[in-house]
């Protein structure tokens, strides 16, 4: 029961990044490797100001500082014309010192006995409080970003990571699309990591690695468990939950933490090059007929 | 209207590839006129137009529109107020947002209000009487996907979101010349409706010179990035596209060629 309720919860948290992801990679169609930078900047800038007795304040902070951090990479991209792979990885890895800055140069800290934004909820409804409060901040964050895709803003994004071509012949600044769907992206991913480390109470310098990797993972099980409901953003918290519900499975039967990475990292290659592997099988088997009924 | 004057634009300037696409064009445009311009491979037809629309900064030259210098003016500002069309069915729609949120960003052009709701009822009924106006039946199907529709469907739909609001000038280039014959005279249809309907100032390079001659009040024709012919008046009411063809020779001293060229 407290693997399906713990799953739920971080579900839930990380859910909000697998949707900045959706954004960057689904909508606006750029792999953003910021993600792994800016996670972590919001979890940094959320414990320092919890320290300091501001929890709300630091959630809130924490997204306007990854919206910042996309607003870089999308700085890079269109003016400085820095493919957008690389502009990601050189935010990301500026982000680091700026990260460790944020911290006061500890590259890990905890919050103990401190408040956090589920204390008070913790009092009121006991074990239920944390899942409460997480679906609370989910269905919020849902319905703001789904709100937004529809607006005259939001279709103009979407437009942008569907057909480039297009964007440019119409009046719609194809540069400022990117600048706003990275923000948001970004905003949502720090939103993130600023949740879990008050649910978690501590944050780490390197807990950001890898999440474009996990989001992507997560991003796929949406699709496929639940795609065909066209609410997307739904999806991706479910896919979240999926997976993580997967993860501590995994580490029940103890399976070693560190093989987590690798086989998230496998399953993500094989989901996207699924179509790929799938035509290459059907392809041999032709061969293989054609060979046959010509006799060779 | 739109006034071009001596306009040059040179590709790869100093490098063994430097290739001077314009030289010295110059074009008024009368409000209301349809020009069709024809020339071979190569002659400078699209790069024109990408001058006028702002896909290239020109290297020489200014152009106005309406009396207002748009020469440096950013591709995405000066669409506001010119429509275009490419060659390439795919490049006019969002292949995976459905026709009626296509429509509707089209329909957002001249609005400022971001934050308003996408698609209102008022839009959607708008995006529907526009749709019928087409005659394909489309109206019916304003949730599906962009990518699941025909090459001729997706023309016929980018035609309307750049003449959604009416534009102060339209770039055609050879936008039926990827349609299969009978597709391409039905979009060439809708196009001369459209424009004459709201008396757009047009713009339309086509490979077909019977087209050039029949669409439209005036026709340019193109060589190595010059205007070598400018038919208007009676002396194009009553030229056959044999005559062009010797008028050709005779300009240029060779035979016209263009590798889509229809002489039907
Ligand atoms: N982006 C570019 N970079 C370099 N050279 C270019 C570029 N665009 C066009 N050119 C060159 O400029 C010249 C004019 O090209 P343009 O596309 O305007 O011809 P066109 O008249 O439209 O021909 P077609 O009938 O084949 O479409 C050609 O020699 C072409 O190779
Ligand atoms: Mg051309």
């Amino acid at each position: 029961m407290d693997l399906f309720l713990g799953s739920a919860e971080q579900g839930l948290i990380y859910g909000l990044l697998t949707i900045g992801i959706y954004i960057s990679y689904r909508i606006l169609n750029v792999a953003d490797l910021t993600v792994d930078g800016s996670f972590t900047t919001g979890a940094a800038v959320s414990i320092m100001l919890t320290l300091a007795g501001h929890p709300v304040l630091g959630i809130l902070l924490a997204a306007v500082a990854g919206a910042l951090a996309g607003i870089v990479t999308a700085f890079l991209q269109t003016k400085l014309k820095i493919q957008p792979i690389l502009a990601g990885i050189l935010t990301m890895t500026a982000l680091y010192t700026i990260n460790l800055a944020i911290m006061g140069n500890r590259p890990n800290m905890s919050l103990l006995y401190q408040e956090t934004i589920f204390t008070g909820i913790d009092e009121a409804l006991g074990r239920w409080g944390e899942l409460v409060f997480c679906l609370l901040i989910c269905v919020v964050c849902v319905a703001l970003v789904s709100l937004f895709l529809h607006t005259r803003l939001g279709l103009s994004v979407r437009a942008t990571g569907d057909n480039e071509d297009m964007v440019r012949s119409s009046s719609i600044n194809a540069d400022l699309m990117k600048f706003i769907g990275l923000a948001v992206a970004n905003a949502l991913v720090a939103l993130s990591g600023a949740v879990l480390c008050q649910y978690q109470q501590f944050t780490d310098i390197s807990m950001g690695t890898g999440m474009v990797v996990i989001a992507l993972a997560s991003l796929v099980i949406g699709e496929v468990v639940f795609g065909w409901s066209k609410l997307m953003l739904a999806a991706m918290i479910i896919g979240t939950i999926i997976y993580r519900l997967i993860y501590a499975l995994a580490l029940q039967v103890e399976i070693p933490v560190m093989y987590m990475k690798l086989v998230t990292a496998v399953f993500v290659i094989l989901a996207i090059s699924y179509p790929v592997i799938v035509d290459k099988i059907k392809l041999h088997s032709q061969k293989r007929r054609t060979n046959h009924a010509i006799g060779q | 209207m739109l006034s071009v004057n001596n306009i040059t634009k040179i590709f790869n300037k100093k490098t063994v590839n430097e290739r001077v696409a314009l030289e010295n064009v110059s074009l008024q445009m009368e409000p209301g006129e349809f020009i069709t311009i024809i020339g071979g491979n190569g002659a400078g037809k699209s790069t024109l137009l990408n001058c006028i629309a702002g896909s290239y900064l020109v290297d020489e030259g200014y152009i106005l529109l309406d009396g207002e210098n748009i020469t440096f003016q950013k591709e995405h500002k000066r669409a506001r107020y010119i429509g275009r069309l490419f060659q390439d069915p795919l490049k006019g729609t969002a292949p995976n947002m459905t026709i009626e949120e296509n429509m509707a960003l089209a329909y957002m052009r001249t609005a400022k209000k971001p934050f308003s709701i996408g698609i209102s009822k008022k839009d959607r009924d708008y995006i529907r009487t526009r749709l019928e106006s087409l005659g394909l039946g489309l109206e019916n199907r304003m949730k599906t996907k962009v990518g699941l529709l025909s090459g001729g469907q997706r023309q016929a739909i980018t035609l309307l979101m750049a003449t959604m609001t009416t534009p102060k000038l339209l770039l055609l280039d050879e936008h039926t010349a990827a349609l299969d014959p009978a597709t391409a005279e039905k979009v060439l249809e809708l196009t001369k409706q459209i424009v004459r309907e709201n008396t757009i100032t047009t713009l339309m390079i086509t490979h077909n010179i019977a087209s050039a001659l029949d669409c439209g009040n005036r026709t340019l024709m193109m060589e190595q990035g010059k205007i070598i012919l400018d038919l208007q008046g009676e002396q194009r009411g009553s030229m056959t596209v044999e005559d062009v063809l010797e008028l050709f020779r005779q300009k240029s001293n060779r035979e016209f060629d263009n590798d889509r060229v229809l002489l039907s």
